[in-house]
């Protein structure tokens, strides 16, 4: 008994401190958009392989002349009976149904992004750390290195990058990995330097635990939620820089389903066919909203200074 | 530490920076490519090996005891010029000036890269401090009143628009307002806004009268007020609205954001409960005691902002043809012009830690709590 009784009010603190994260996510209506965005836009990505079969989407559309305009919007002269519901969106250039690609788009760039900030977290959290615990001249060293990388504009450093090693999805993500790296080195760093002068800390130094255990096991992950912030934003920031790269013609193939190239193909039509370019670009707006949306709300939530 | 001393030190550490990224680019293009790739842009059809030799010679690539052009293109080692020596040649030769000429498609070969970069720098310099101006007019006022009305239904609307302006793809958000505004809102069988260009399409009167304008500073807008033709300004500003626009609608999210929570944690502070309990208006409290502490940390990210600015004109310059260095860097990529991508990165690193250092000075000097 006397064994749980301690346990009782850290408990009973952590329900609470759950139900009052409940109560502002309820209180905040933009939070829970942003959850259904990025939740619909993940489970989208699952999904999207059942939903449309990527054998046969590379195959031309039969009624192409008849539904290269927009049937949901009505431009021009379509001759809207004849176009199936399927083709709620059209088609595109090449007679692939816009909608279809779209779907099969939505995982390319997810991909890409988790990709991209789970490798930046990785490589924040080893370099991170390691400057601020060591300290001194590796520490400067680390940071320095950042400033270059952080003093040029992260999309030209990524076309410079594409340009040398070619142009596929792999270089696509480590080039925008190159351009997201320095922000989580700099996180890291100033989460555990404010982190490691905490009392715990020296108590866990004067009961004889390790510098390489206590910080990865106990000053790593108590400096995690503002990490988990700033990934949960920058996954709606990188979506937005691997589709402007595609846009800009840096795509692995003119032919791949991704909704910055999809966009780049509708914009040589912008006149004539101008859903080409609305509807991918309205997707990548939609999932990059929801993480923003999503990370902003997660940082109300979680940042105890706000909570009144 | 004085803040002379710290000026100084930053000014050493800057220099470091631009040494750095110089040498980064250089390896990314260089060191990581066949020898072969500096030369090809350079080389013709009928050119014969020796003059090839020759070349690869001067260039850099090839050392003076290299035998043959086949020995150079099978990379035998007693060719090939290490990296760093090439490196080590090119920093001389820039830091004599000496940029090389031009190797853009068209144009190779008959210009200085200084010269087609200086002629087209105006134009990205003009639409990157249009999209400045709009970001500080519109990001500011926009995150005080998100503040002040805290989740209210201005902070509701301030925020969904500062989200989605750091939310919306900047291409997108291009084309869509060249949609609206030369598709569907059209005055007398025109578009309204001129879609492309940095000049409005229909301006026959820039040219007539009261004649031409000089090239004085290379940015349109400045020429024509400069030569006192103000038809050809005016036409030039108007042709620049919708990409300053597109352009700052990133900046003006980030900086909203920014501003909102700054003055949301100032206006908690006991001295602002102090200046209400006097009996100050509120309006006093806000422009006079809590905007001046709360814009603070909002100049700190000054160098943010231009980072985002001159990153996004690569793509702005692309939707709207805007003949500037951002949409000739991509060319220059794809053409393996070392040269102008260099300068392109240096000018704007160098911008953008001049802007940092600007910045962490003026704070030094608004703050006095701040020492160095």
């Amino acid at each position: 008994m006397t064994e749980v009784e301690p346990r009782q009010p850290v408990q009973a603190r952590q329900s609470a401190d759950l139900r009052h994260a409940l109560h502002l996510f309820r209180r905040n209506p933009l939070v829970l958009a942003g959850l259904v965005l990025s939740v619909g836009s993940i489970a989208l990505a699952l999904l999207s392989h059942f939903l449309v079969n990527p054998t046969t989407w590379q195959v031309t559309h039969p009624i192409l002349k008849n539904c290269w305009n927009n049937p949901l919007f009505g431009w021009g002269n379509a001759n809207i009976a004849t176009c199936p519901s399927s083709l709620a969106l059209g088609t595109d250039s090449y007679g692939r149904n816009l909608l279809q690609m779209i779907v099969l788009a939505v995982p390319v760039d997810l991909q890409i992004a988790l990709e991209v900030v789970l490798s930046a977290v990785a490589i924040g959290i080893v370099f991170g750390a390691t400057a601020s615990y060591a300290g001194g001249i590796v520490d400067e060293a680390i940071l320095r290195v950042t400033d270059i990388f952080l003093a040029v504009p992260g999309i030209l450093l990524a076309i410079v990058f594409m340009v040398v090693f070619g142009r596929s999805i792999p270089v696509l993500t480590g080039a925008v990995v190159l351009v997201w790296w320095p922000t989580y080195v700099r996180l890291v760093r100033s989460q555990v330097l404010s982190e490691k002068e905490r009392p715990y800390v020296e108590a866990l130094r004067s009961i004889g635990a390790g510098r390489i255990r206590i910080l990865f096991r106990h000053v790593v992950p108590n400096s995690i939620y503002p990490l988990l912030v700033q990934a949960t934003l920058d996954i709606g920031s990188v979506i937005l820089t691997v589709s402007a790269l595609t846009f800009i013609g840096l795509s692995p193939s003119p032919l791949l389903p991704e909704l910055g190239n999809l966009a780049s193909l509708g914009s040589q039509y912008f006149f004539t066919a101008p859903w080409l370019i609305i509807f991918p670009g309205l997707t990548i707006l939609l999932i990059s909203l929801g993480f923003n949306l999503l990370g902003d709300g997660l940082r109300d939530i979680l940042d105890p200074r706000l909570r009144r | 530490m004085k803040l002379y001393e710290y000026a100084i030190r930053r000014v050493l550490l800057m220099g470091l920076v631009l040494f750095g990224l110089s040498l980064l680019m250089f390896y990314l293009t260089r060191g990581f490519l066949p020898p072969s790739f500096a030369l090809a842009p350079y080389i013709t059809p009928r050119m014969t090996d020796l003059q090839k030799l020759a070349l690869a010679q001067s260039l850099g690539v090839a050392t003076q005891s290299c035998p043959s052009f086949e020995a150079f293109s099978a990379f035998q080692q007693s060719c090939l010029v290490p990296v760093w020596a090439q490196y080590t040649g090119w920093l001389s030769n820039v830091l004599q000036g000496n940029w090389g000429l031009t190797l853009l498609p068209g144009i190779s070969g008959t210009q200085t890269t200084l010269s087609v970069f200086f002629g087209r720098f105006p134009f990205t310099a003009q639409l990157a401090v249009m999209g400045a101006i709009l970001t500080i007019a519109i990001g500011i006022p926009l995150g005080i009143v998100s503040a002040t009305h805290n989740n209210k239904l201005p902070d509701h609307i301030s925020r969904i628009v500062s989200l989605g302006g750091y939310s919306i793809p900047q291409f997108w958000f291009g084309y869509v307002l060249l949609i609206i505004f030369v598709l569907y809102v059209r005055v007398g069988g025109l578009g309204l806004l001129p879609g492309s260009g940095s000049l409005a399409t229909n301006c026959v009167i820039c040219f007539t009268n009261p004649g031409a304008a000089r090239t004085v500073t290379g940015a349109p807008i400045l020429d024509g007020i400069v030569s006192g033709n103000l038809h050809y300004a005016w036409d030039s500003f108007v042709a620049m609205i919708l990409p300053a626009v597109t352009l700052s609608i990133t900046s003006i999210g980030a900086l909203t954001r920014i501003v909102r929570s700054s003055m949301l944690e100032v206006l908690r502070q006991d001295y602002i409960l102090l200046a209400k309990s006097k009996g100050l208006q509120e309006r006093v409290v806000i422009y006079r005691h809590a905007l001046r502490n709360a814009l603070l940390p909002a100049v700190t990210v000054a160098g943010l902002l231009t980072a985002f600015l001159f990153g996004g004109v690569v793509v702005i310059e692309i939707v709207f043809d805007i003949p500037g260095v951002g949409f000739t860097s991509l060319t220059a990529v794809n053409s393996f012009d070392i040269n102008f991508v260099e300068l392109y990165v240096l000018v704007t690193a160098f911008i953008i830690v001049v802007t940092n250092l600007a910045v962490d000075i003026i704070y030094a000097k608004l703050d006095p709590r701040i020492r160095y």
